[in-house]
């Protein structure tokens, strides 16, 4: 395998419902002004740009990587976007990942924004995701879809509604202890179960919000970083897997992935921790940062990560696992997570930026004591695309 | 890219113009053509390492437009990617995601149906809501603006265009007689100084590449192969008012970073054959320029060069003016180079061919522009 890739530069907005002062490109301007600083580079530096935009319909424009090239300082330079949905912020990283380790380039940032809290409907856009023929006019959506996967997790596992409220009141009060989170008011479970049935047993306070801003990385080689005596932390396994697109083949008798858990993720995990070499990631792994935007996901996400067994994860939250000043474990989504701040586009790129901060030891109030490995991950399309990372002090 | 291994194109399947007369879904044509593919590079599914595809949510009428691809293409159960901002980055990130060591093996893929209503509607959804929507400004109309630039910036260039779109639709017909005519009908205006006969309407088309590592091609005993000697991309920004839409500063980066790589000191002497893309014949006048090929000053005294029969024959498969799958066109004539290398062109091969240049552009006025160099042997010596 190739040198190694370190992260040198992050930058996340504040992300919110709406930012009316800002455009898109502004957003995303934003984003990249804020890890520039963080890298102490100037544009020059940069060799090649990977933009982070998932479905072009949330921001309403066509191909709005276009009108971002001058806010992320691309002109006459290398640039491609990526889209995997949900998972593009990490498919993006991935690829400025290849960019460097190819030896295509020494510096890649990776960049891009959303505005889904101002797209009218989210699920309108989601809805449109699927087939035109057999499954858009169900109607699906991402929160129905994976209400579905709720259901048969309860059904396999024994899961609660009490326990995904658990998860929520975990989630919430990390995130309050982070300045870029969306959703940063504490809850109870009480409050959780009361709150309006969107799609059983999913309530809208087990969904993630619809968040509006930009995420930002700097990436470079280890010579780059070295003959600079830069500080970094280094991606040091990585992979994607997929699922199939219909979810009809993930129900009944012959599934080729049992909608209750995260197949394709666990096929991913494994490959990224056999990059990094890590064997077992329960006792290894101190900080994850789990694409989960609704809370039943983080189950399964936890299980697909290795960091508990199929089914044991909500009996283990119970005990008050995964949360920040707990004594043994892994902490899990110490930013509070995509249950918090979902801005699409970038969602899964602020899982790194946040595994990374933690291993850098950077996290502030929400910093995970002594944490040197961390792992993150993206879920895209119909719970379809999954992208994983291990990242290292 | 200094790459870490050499990179070489084992397999491509180009179907520049398929009949929409219902009897296969986009799913079931994407699946022929991977298979087709992996029967060119003797290879079979068990072999895909990973996947990266192109296509626009906007032609295809979906959201994420990948969704649909993964299974006929082999993406269940792998790694697979999207490049949605041209179909011909799916073939650089695909190189690059070989070049990284991370895989051996890499499945590009690139589509452009033509069911959306109204594709030059579809294109006016890229312009910014606030300013430009309105104007209304496609694809077309941003290629006619570039024409009137060129025509200003180099006068006679319109002569020239004619000249060349001649020698494309006949080179054109050679290679595809059941789709192209040699004939001209201008007709009527349909964006000054563009005439409806001289641009090619959408068609639908997709294109299929398969590409290897050094060591796997030799592990199997793959060939025949193209080797990728040098690979260059780069972007100018979207807004027409903040470009010289006479130049094209962003291709002469891209050949720069692709001709460093290759070798390659004097372009004009360096290559068998060339497909450039030209939604109009203006953009081919600028990507001879853009790729070092003829300067300015040179387009007249050269343009006999770039015949089927010159010393440097240009879109011997009739180039985009022939046919033009919208969103494929720059992954087609990657590919188109790679099968000239590999003498799987057909009607159009021309004979002995050793290493080819394949410029691809995207966008409105050609916004992005990637450059990639092929050699059939590899080691060749650069010129």
């Amino acid at each position: 395998m190739s040198a190694r890739v370190g992260i040198i530069g992050i930058g996340q907005s504040n992300f919110q419902a709406r930012r009316d002062d800002a455009s898109y490109p502004d957003l995303v301007r934003e984003a990249v002004v804020l890890a520039m600083k963080d890298a102490n580079l100037g544009f020059d530096d940069i060799e090649a740009v990977v933009y982070s935009l998932s479905p072009d319909a949330m921001v309403g424009i066509g191909n709005a990587e276009r009108l971002g090239v001058d806010a992320v300082g691309a002109r006459n330079k290398r640039f491609l976007r990526i889209n995997t949905g949900g998972a593009t912020g990490i498919s993006s990283v991935a690829t400025a990942w290849t960019h460097v380790a190819a030896g295509a380039c020494d510096v890649v940032l990776t960049a891009g924004a959303d505005k889904v809290g101002e797209c009218g409907d989210s699920q309108t856009v989601l809805n449109k995701i699927w087939d035109p023929i057999y499954e858009r006019s169900l109607p699906l959506g991402t929160i129905n879809m994976l209400a579905m996967s709720a259901v048969r997790y309860m059904h396999k596992y024994g899961m609660t509604e009490d326990d995904m409220a658990r998860v929520v009141v975990k989630n919430r009060r990390h995130a309050a202890k982070n300045p870029h989170a969306h959703l940063r008011k504490e809850t109870t479970i009480e409050e959780v179960m009361a709150s309006r049935m969107i799609s059983w047993p999913v309530k809208l306070f087990d969904c993630c919000p619809q968040s509006s801003g930009g995420a930002a990385m700097i990436l470079a080689s280890e010579r780059y970083i070295k003959e600079r005596g830069l500080d970094a932390v280094w991606i040091t396994g990585l992979a994607h897997s997929s699922e199939s697109y219909y979810l009809g083949d993930r129900m009944g008798r012959h599934v080729t992935a049992d909608h209750a858990d995260a197949h394709a993720l666990a096929a991913s995990f494994r490959k990224s921790y056999a990059m990094a070499g890590i064997k077992d990631p329960a006792r290894q792994v101190h900080a994850a940062e789990l694409y989960a935007p609704f809370s039943n996901t983080e189950f399964h996400s936890i299980e697909a990560a290795g960091l508990a067994g199929l089914g044991q994860s909500p009996a283990m939250l119970r005990e008050g696992a995964f949360a920040l000043g707990t004594n043994a474990g892994p902490v899990v989504n110490a930013s509070g997570g995509v249950l918090c701040t979902n801005a699409i586009a970038v969602t899964a790129m602020s899982r790194i930026a946040e595994a990374a901060l933690q291993v850098w030891g950077r996290a502030g109030e929400r910093q995970v004591k002594g944490a040197r490995i961390g792992i993150a991950s993206g879920n895209g399309g119909d719970h379809q695309f999954f992208g994983t990372m291990v990242v290292e002090a | 890219m200094t790459a870490r291994t050499r990179i070489g194109v084992v397999g491509a399947v180009i179907k520049p113009c398929i009949a929409e007369d219902g009897t296969l879904s986009l799913e079931e044509r994407l699946h022929q053509a991977m298979h087709e593919t992996l029967v060119d590079a003797r290879m079979t599914t068990a072999d895909l390492e990973g996947i990266v595809v192109a296509a626009n949510d906007q032609y295809d009428g979906r959201a994420i437009s990948i969704m649909m691809a993964s299974a006929p293409l082999g993406g269940v159960d792998r790694d697979i990617l999207s490049t949605p901002s041209a179909g011909e980055h799916a073939f650089v990130l695909g190189a690059l995601r070989i070049a990284s060591g991370q895989f051996r093996t890499q499945l590009v893929a690139a589509w452009s149906p033509t069911e959306a209503s109204s594709i030059p509607e579809a294109q006016r959804l890229a312009a910014d809501p606030y300013f430009h929507r309105r104007l209304p400004l496609d694809e077309l109309s941003a290629a006619a603006l570039q024409a009137n630039a060129l025509e200003h910036a180099a006068p006679g260039a319109g002569d020239l265009a004619a000249t060349l779109l001649a020698t494309n639709r006949a080179n054109g017909a050679r290679a595809f007689p059941s789709l192209v005519s040699a004939d001209i009908e201008p007709g009527r205006l349909t964006r000054w100084p563009l005439r409806e006969g001289t641009v090619p309407a959408p068609v639908t088309g997709l294109v299929v590449m398969m590409l290897a590592s050094e060591d796997f091609v030799t592990e199997r005993g793959l060939g025949p192969v193209a080797w990728i000697s040098g690979m260059g991309w780069a972007t100018e920004p979207a807004f027409l008012g903040d470009r010289e839409l006479a130049s094209a500063p962003a291709l002469q980066a891209a050949a720069k970073q692709a001709y460093g790589e290759a070798g390659v000191t004097d372009p004009a002497a360096s290559f068998d054959i060339a497909e450039v893309t030209d939604v109009t014949p203006y953009q081919q006048l600028l990507a001879l320029e853009g790729l070092g090929l003829a300067a300015r000053g040179e387009w007249q005294a050269k343009l006999a060069e770039f015949g089927p029969k010159g010393r440097l024959p240009v879109n011997l498969s009739g180039g985009v003016g022939s046919l033009n799958p919208v969103y494929c066109t720059g992954l087609i004539r990657i590919a188109e180079v790679a099968n000239q290398l590999r003498g799987r062109v057909g009607a159009h091969q021309k004979q002995g061919v050793r290493r080819g240049l394949a410029h691809a552009a995207s966008g409105p006025a050609m916004q992005y522009q990637t450059v990639v160099v092929l050699e059939s042997a590899k080691g060749s010596a650069a010129a």
